[in-house]
């Protein structure tokens, strides 16, 4: 490596450009093979959504079959139930959990209280960062059928105890309801940044005018933060198709299959089940849907904000 | 998180503004009662002993009379428990590092605007970012690497998150380009300004995309249960799942020492052994976060 000694200037020529930057290209050999072994193969073994695709014969060496495989699953009669239940959840979870983490950020913005908000907020937060896994063996000590809390209270009031994680009708609120219990305050991080950037003249202006705290937030506080909230539910949008895998495979079980089964879940069992091909369609329908979704709500961030996330 | 409040000019609190405060601090009491009775409800459950007499709601009290660790003595006991907990931070650790090595040179590639070919390598990382083909044809590249049941098909796939990468390249960007210039001038090689000036001044950021790597390594129940078989490479989300999922104590294969305690301890306590970590690190993940680091760098 030699000690080019160098200032930067839009004179130089590419050649001299590259050489200054050798170390870095070399930097860059792991990353990029990394990128191409494991993100590029996948997206090439993808073509076997239009193949009849048989494990021993491999990607390449299965015959095409066009896009049979499409065909199949938009004929099928679980294609507008896995999509009606994906998008329940996405929009479900978009609906509850951003007006309750905008509420959030307020509250805790607006508390004089430092005790009260630091404490709410660390414990807000915390729920964020368990998995699934750990939601689930919560969720069953709360809703478990024989002795689960929420079945004590109800009996207490002479209610009867129900099973939450297999009633079809109580599923669906289970899921939506852990999700906003889960993410809510992580939710807030956001708005809560998006809130201590307003300039702090205004209110003072607003008290010296003789603003109720009310008014504050309806005149001041949410218009400022209307970009940010605009731009946190396209974004969201753009994930539409996801519904949340790790949530729903913990919590579902064949008897709530007909409102707990989302398009990840049903191709995770295709692929357990050996249907491969079928499987992957599935996911690649899946997943250009959720990249026009994506550059869609992104090209209307730009337009809200002036700025997009990439 | 430090706060600038406003200071009323005026002096005194409006007769509705203290409605407004009292329906705040209220609303925020009820959040913390709602968010902490699961989480404490947990925990009081796992120390619940055989003998228990009373309804959950009692139990949450944690009367002398009604508390053990049995369940703790059993779980810690037991030789599958403790090799999950260690395959699990065996993943994490394997993972943090790998994704390190990759993501701070990538990150720090792409925060050179003056790098020739610069936009060339944001459109390899963003194509599999934004087009997500589903996870067969990741199955089939994992099983065509002979990773099927190795460690490595669990950390390495999710090795770079994008997202982090981003944060980081954001960071990055955020060094004065006067002390990346004046390193030069004294004769610094790219490399050389990497690791003896920009790593040393990174090390808020390098440290919470590591945390945040640490976080999604432990939790991953999804990529072992996709790849490994073994029973030795188990890790604890999975174990987790299996105990959670057993309705009686016969379906223990993996942990016999049951009988000690209740079901519901043994799992309330299994969730709880697997969430320390989480606890322990979180104060640490709180201080980046709530800096407004990680939020404020996105957008770089």
């Amino acid at each position: 490596m030699d000690a080019s000694v160098s200032v930067p200037s839009s004179g130089k020529s590419l050649v001299r450009r590259i050489q200054r930057h050798r170390a870095i290209y070399v930097l860059l050999v792991i990353p990029i093979t990394y990128f191409i072994i494991f993100k590029y193969i996948p997206i090439w073994n993808g073509q076997i959504a239009f193949k009849n695709f048989m494990p021993r014969q491999g990607v390449l060496g299965s015959a095409w079959i066009g896009f049979a495989n499409f065909v199949e699953f938009f004929d099928s009669f679980y294609f507008w139930e896995l999509l009606r239940n994906t998008v329940m959840y996405s929009v479900g979870k978009l609906l509850i959990s951003i007006p309750l983490s905008i509420m959030l950020a307020i509250m805790l913005y607006e508390c004089r209280i430092t005790v009260l908000r630091k404490t709410v907020q660390t414990l807000a937060y915390l729920p964020h960062f368990l998995s699934w896994v750990i939601m689930y063996g919560i969720l069953l000590g709360l809703l478990a059928p024989g002795d689960g809390l929420l079945n004590d209270i109800a009996k207490a009031f002479g209610g009867r105890g129900i099973d939450y994680l297999t009633n079809v009708q109580a599923f669906p609120w289970v899921v939506l309801l852990s999700d906003a219990w889960k993410e809510m305050g992580w939710g807030a991080i956001i708005f809560i940044a998006a809130l201590m950037a307003i300039d702090p003249t205004l209110f003072e202006a607003a008290i010296v005018e003789g603003a109720t705290a009310w008014q504050r937030v309806r005149y001041i506080t949410l218009p400022s933060i209307l970009p940010v909230i605009i731009m946190v539910v396209l974004l969201r949008l753009g994930t539409i198709l996801s519904g949340g895998f790790n949530q729903l495979y913990m919590l579902y079980s064949p008897s709530v299959y007909s409102v707990g089964d989302i398009i990840d879940t049903w191709v995770f069992r295709g692929l357990q089940e050996g249907k491969f091909a079928l499987a992957t369609a599935v996911g690649l329908f899946k997943g250009l849907m959720g990249l026009l979704l994506l550059t869609f709500s992104n090209r209307m961030t730009r337009k809200v904000s002036g700025s997009s996330l990439y | 998180m430090a706060k600038a409040h406003i200071k009323s000019p005026v002096v005194g609190i409006s007769a509705t503004d203290k409605v407004f405060y009292l329906l705040v601090n209220t609303v925020l009491v009820f959040l913390f009662i709602v968010i902490a009775i699961p989480l404490w409800s947990t925990i009081t459950l796992s120390f619940r002993p055989n003998h228990f007499i009373g309804t959950n709601f009692e139990g949450m009290f944690l009367a002398p009379w009604n508390w053990s660790n049995a369940a703790y003595k059993a779980l810690l006991g037991n030789n599958g428990f403790i090799m999950a907990f260690f395959n699990s931070i065996k993943i994490m650790v394997y993972g943090v590092a790998s994704a390190l090595f990759l993501t701070v040179p990538l990150a720090y590639a792409l925060s050179i605007r003056t790098l020739p070919g610069r936009v060339c390598i944001i459109v390899i990382i963003l194509i599999p970012h934004m087009f997500d083909v589903g996870m067969i044809p990741s199955f089939l590249m994992v099983k065509d690497l002979g990773l099927i049941d190795k460690l490595a098909a669990v950390y390495l796939p999710t090795a770079v998150s994008t997202y982090n990468c981003l944060i980081m390249k954001g960071f990055f960007e955020g060094i004065p380009d006067e002390l990346k210039e004046s390193a030069r001038i004294d004769g610094a090689s790219e490399f050389t300004l990497l690791v003896r000036i920009i790593l040393p001044l990174s090390k808020p950021i390098v440290m919470s995309v590591g945390l945040f790597y640490a976080v999604s390594f432990w939790n991953d129940f999804f990529h072992p249960m996709l790849y490994l078989n073994s029973n030795n490479l188990m890790p604890l989300p999975i174990l987790l799942r299996n105990i959670l999922m057993a309705s009686g104590m016969n379906e223990f294969v993996e942990v016999s020492a049951f009988g000690e305690a209740p079901i519901q301890a043994i799992k309330a306590a299994s969730v709880f052994l697997a969430a320390i970590p989480m606890v322990i690190a979180y104060p640490f993940i709180q201080r980046y976060f709530a800096k407004g680091t990680l939020l404020g760098s996105v957008k770089g």
